[in-house]
């Protein structure tokens, strides 16, 4: 249970830094990318996949 | 059915021609071939299976990015540029040796961890770098540590294809060790040496000198300390797999992390590391994200069937003539999703057939890893060339290096399937 | 300027991004949390639930309903596990038909529409599965969950680096820790899986089961299909039954449970518990690999051309025509067989007698279609409804 928890703030922790390069990225195709890569992230820490 | 998914495939591999045309990136263009074969199955789909698929590979990305992370803080803090002085140091004098530690030092990570990329991401740049300091050139340092890092996921115990299309035919993961250990040891240290053996001996006066200094305070134990810790945490769950809690890799890879933190001579930048590390990760997770998008839709619109059904109703002389081409690629294509698509459907058809499907398994196992430098997803490969800092051209510099080495495993492989009832003794063990 | 284009697209994409994360999340949670109705026949006489039996499971995902249809006659007691792998919908169909028509009128039959319900709540990422199925009734539409064979990572979540299966030892791929059928027996302290098969063997213990069911189905590629794997325990009553409903009614194989496999039901339930396993296995051609369009229709007909065309080549260990193996004919087989192992159970174990009622007969499930046996959930008294 614990550990479950560990994983959903290492998620979130790697979701953040992948939303932040995406901000940070002046390469557009390269943004898109980093949001494609983001769903998952996002819909596990929010628990709907 | 037929001409639907015929189809889909065609409209799929038209917009990948086309977004590539306008100098679109390959993943990208990955994306947009899914979606447009999304349309061309049924107009506009409910946006979940783009969702759907993206989580196809969400728990290898976790262990990609958490190794990573792990390894560029250790790089930060000084720590590899410290193991590598020491490998110098000790073995410049004896090539035979030092070839012989360093593909055993290529095939532990992979070998626990299933994964070629995890052999690259944790030691792929330090072994990468001693190569170059005995006189490898830069195309087949690379070669090497591709070869060993494939070699290296497809070695016992953890072979991922194996397990995949064991599990998918309801056989045990048992018995594989010896067939996968042979087959894999066998291909690293042929590669290794067919390809790292000729060389120039280390100059060790002017590698030191060029060497950057391990920062101030560095220390054998402060680099050993966190590896030491991530093999500890992974023998223990083998050792007491029911009394240690269940970490995973990426927690035990964190863990690792924590420890290099803590321990480090210096103050470590832990979120301007984490965006390096998602940065030089973004072609490759970048890829599997959208390969797991583009086979949710190639499932969806009966495409996957279509080419499964195409491999699996071949002749059987076809089969064993082709296998060797047909899983590397349909590893590029899909990545580890090729082992439940056509490893299962091959598994079932070699056993139906009367082929010992332990042997048989074990010899297209070490295929498939093979594949992971071939397009359009080139994980494997890309990541190495990333790593060791390879600048030449991608197919003829670097995977024509690979193509003899390569094509000695695929044989090994290939002799495996057809002589799997000869070789059944192996399964003892 | 160049910044601005950058930001207009950036934020056009960040809009797009945003709408598929919404729209696919609520179809996510809203396929987790559907609840199927389940109208409670008159032999059904309690419905616990598992927590009942192993309270740290109480209030969790994988805390099912257990449905009691007792005699009240001593006699033999029968268990049996539906969507132990909730992919295999033929499997809690066949459950719930017999909750809400059968009754027991000699020992007691304990049923498990959803065995490991975690499972039921996601479909499995880059397989394409439809999230719902519906099956038509007499009195309308009935919608039901479609599951994975694994359960949720958002119940059990990580996995090990490798699953090291307990007590054998013996390794199986990572995922596996979540497929409940590799984690018989079970422990105590395990993944989710693992605490729910604890949570089975002790409700087995507690309730005196004498015989489990545990009903699958599978792919026409797999080698165990269309057949009854048997615990040595039972291995007579298997044999008996396959041969009598091959003779006159459909063919059905029958295996011995191998030793060296470890973590499956029929080897572990019956090694260590007093009851022995029978596992069912139904032919559903939509979990081929070689299957072509992925969707409802091939879900419930079982109609496909590639499957077919795998099958000409000799490639699929079961047959398959033009008329596909529709849900219907798989609910049947299943349904058929429990009552014919109940039969003959008792013929062999007269201490231990299961004399069951309102099985529908194979044929009636067949021509009238299983929706025709689920009945309207509006038109009974609310404490006779449960959700699954
Ligand atoms: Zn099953």
């Amino acid at each position: 249970m614990t550990i479950m928890i560990v994983y959903y703030a290492i998620t979130a922790f790697f979701g953040a830094v992948l939303f932040w390069n995406f901000v940070k990225s002046k390469d557009v195709q390269k943004a898109i990318l980093y949001l494609v890569i983001l769903m998952p992230f996002v819909l596990r820490v929010f628990r709907l996949k | 059915m037929y001409a639907h998914a015929g189809i889909v495939l065609g409209v799929m591999a038209g917009v990948f021609a086309l977004a590539r045309l306008f100098k679109i990136t390959t993943e990208l263009s990955m994306l947009a071939a899914a979606i447009g074969g999304a349309i061309a199955h049924g107009g506009l789909i409910s946006p979940r299976h783009i969702a759907d698929g993206a989580f196809t590979y969400f728990d290898v990305t976790l262990i990609f990015i958490t190794a990573t992370f792990f390894m560029n803080l250790l790089k930060h803090a000084g720590g590899v540029d410290y193991i590598i002085r020491g490998i110098i140091n000790r073995f410049h004098r004896h090539r035979l040796l030092c070839l012989l530690f360093l593909t055993l030092v290529m095939l532990v990570p992979g070998a626990l961890t299933g994964s070629g990329s995890v052999t690259v991401l944790v030691v792929g740049t330090l072994v990468g770098t001693v190569l170059t300091y005995m006189g490898i050139s830069k195309d087949r340092v690379a070669a090497i540590i591709f070869l060993c890092a494939a070699m290296s996921a497809a070695a016992p115990p953890i072979n991922l294809w194996a397990m995949m299309a064991a599990a998918g035919s309801n056989m045990p993961y048992v018995g594989f060790f010896l067939p996968l250990g042979v087959i894999s040891v066998l291909g690293a240290l042929f590669s290794m040496f067919f390809l790292g053996w000729k060389g120039t001996p280390v100059q060790l006066d002017k590698v030191m000198a060029e060497l950057p200094e391990p920062a101030q305070g560095m220390a054998g134990w402060k680099v050993l300390l966190p590896f030491v810790v991530f093999f500890g945490l992974v023998l223990a769950g083998r050792i007491w797999p029911w009394t240690m809690p269940t970490l995973g890799l990426p927690l035990m890879f964190m863990i690792a992390a924590a420890v290099t933190v803590a321990v480090s001579p210096k103050r470590l930048p832990i979120f301007t590391v984490a965006r390096e590390t998602v940065q030089g990760l973004l072609p490759l997770i970048g890829v599997m994200v959208v390969v797991g998008i583009l086979v949710q839709i190639m499932a969806l619109s009966g495409a996957r069937g279509l080419i499964s059904l195409g491999v699996v109703t071949l002749p059987l002389p076809v089969i064993f003539a082709a296998l060797w081409l047909i899983l590397p690629f349909s590893e590029g294509l899909v990545q580890y999703a090729a082992a439940p698509l056509l490893g299962v459907p091959l598994i079932l058809l070699f056993n139906m057939k009367g082929i010992n499907p332990i042997i048989a398994l074990a010899g297209m196992a070490v295929m498939f890893p093979i594949g992971d430098m071939l397009p359009p997803t080139t994980v494997v490969g890309r990541a190495t060339t990333m790593a060791v800092g390879f600048k030449g051209s991608y197919y003829r510099g670097f995977v024509k290096r690979c193509l003899i080495p390569a094509a000695f495993i695929l044989l090994l492989g290939t002799l495996y399937i057809i002589f799997g009832n000869e070789l059944s003794f192996l399964v003892a063990g | 300027m160049k910044a601005n284009r950058e930001w207009i697209i950036k934020g056009i994409a960040l809009a797009v991004w945003a709408g598929v994360l919404v729209s696919s999340g609520i179809a996510f949670a809203q396929h987790r949390q559907y609840k199927e109705a389940v109208v409670l026949g008159a032999g059904v006489v309690d419905v616990r639930t598992l927590g009942d039996y192993f309270e740290p499971l109480k209030g969790t995902t994988n805390d099912c309903n257990i449905y009691i249809l007792d005699s009240g006659v001593p006699g033999g007691t029968l268990l049996i596990m539906g969507a132990v792998h909730a992919e295999e919908p033929a499997t809690n169909l066949a459950a719930q038909l017999i909750v809400e028509n059968a009754s027991a009128t000699t020992g007691r039959i304990i049923v498990a529409i959803h065995e490991n319900r975690s499972g039921s709540t996601v479909t499995r990422p880059g397989d394409a599965y439809p999230q719902f199925f519906t099956i038509e009734t007499d009195w309308g539409e009935k919608k039901f969950r479609m599951g994975d064979r694994w359960a949720n990572p958002l119940d059990s979540w990580p996995d090990p680096e490798t699953y090291v299966h307990y007590p054998s030892g013996q390794l199986l791929a990572y995922m596996d820790v979540r497929n409940m059928n590799r984690t018989w027996p079970g422990r105590p302290n395990g993944s989710l899986a693992e605490r729910t098969s604890y949570a089975f063997m002790r409700l087995i213990e507690e309730e005196g089961v004498d015989l489990t069911i545990d009903l699958h189905e599978a792919e026409l590629e797999y080698p165990i299909i269309g057949t009854i794997v048997a615990h040595q325990g039972a291995l007579d009553v298997a044999a008996m039954v396959s041969m009598m409903l091959t003779a006159q009614e459909f063919t059905i194989g029958m295996e011995i449970s191998p030793l060296a496999l470890h973590g499956l039901s029929h080897r572990e339930i019956g090694d260590f518990s007093d009851s022995p396993c029978i596992l069912l296995e139904a032919p559903e051609p939509f979990l081929d690999r070689v299957r072509g369009v992925t969707d409802e229709a091939l879900l419930l007909t079982g109609q496909d051309e590639f499957v077919m065309k795998a099958g000409e080549h000799g490639l699929l260990y079961w047959p398959i025509d033009e008329n596909g193996w529709p849900i219907d004919i798989r609910v049947a087989r299943h349904v058929r067989t429990i009552e014919k192992i109940t039969e003959l159970w008792t013929r062999f174990h007269p201490d231990e007698a299961m004399v069951v009622a309102g099985f529908p007969t194979y044929n009636e499930m067949v021509e009238l279609g299983v929706g025709h046996f689920f009945h309207d959930p509006s038109t009974v008294s609310q404490d006779r409804v449960a959700f699954e």
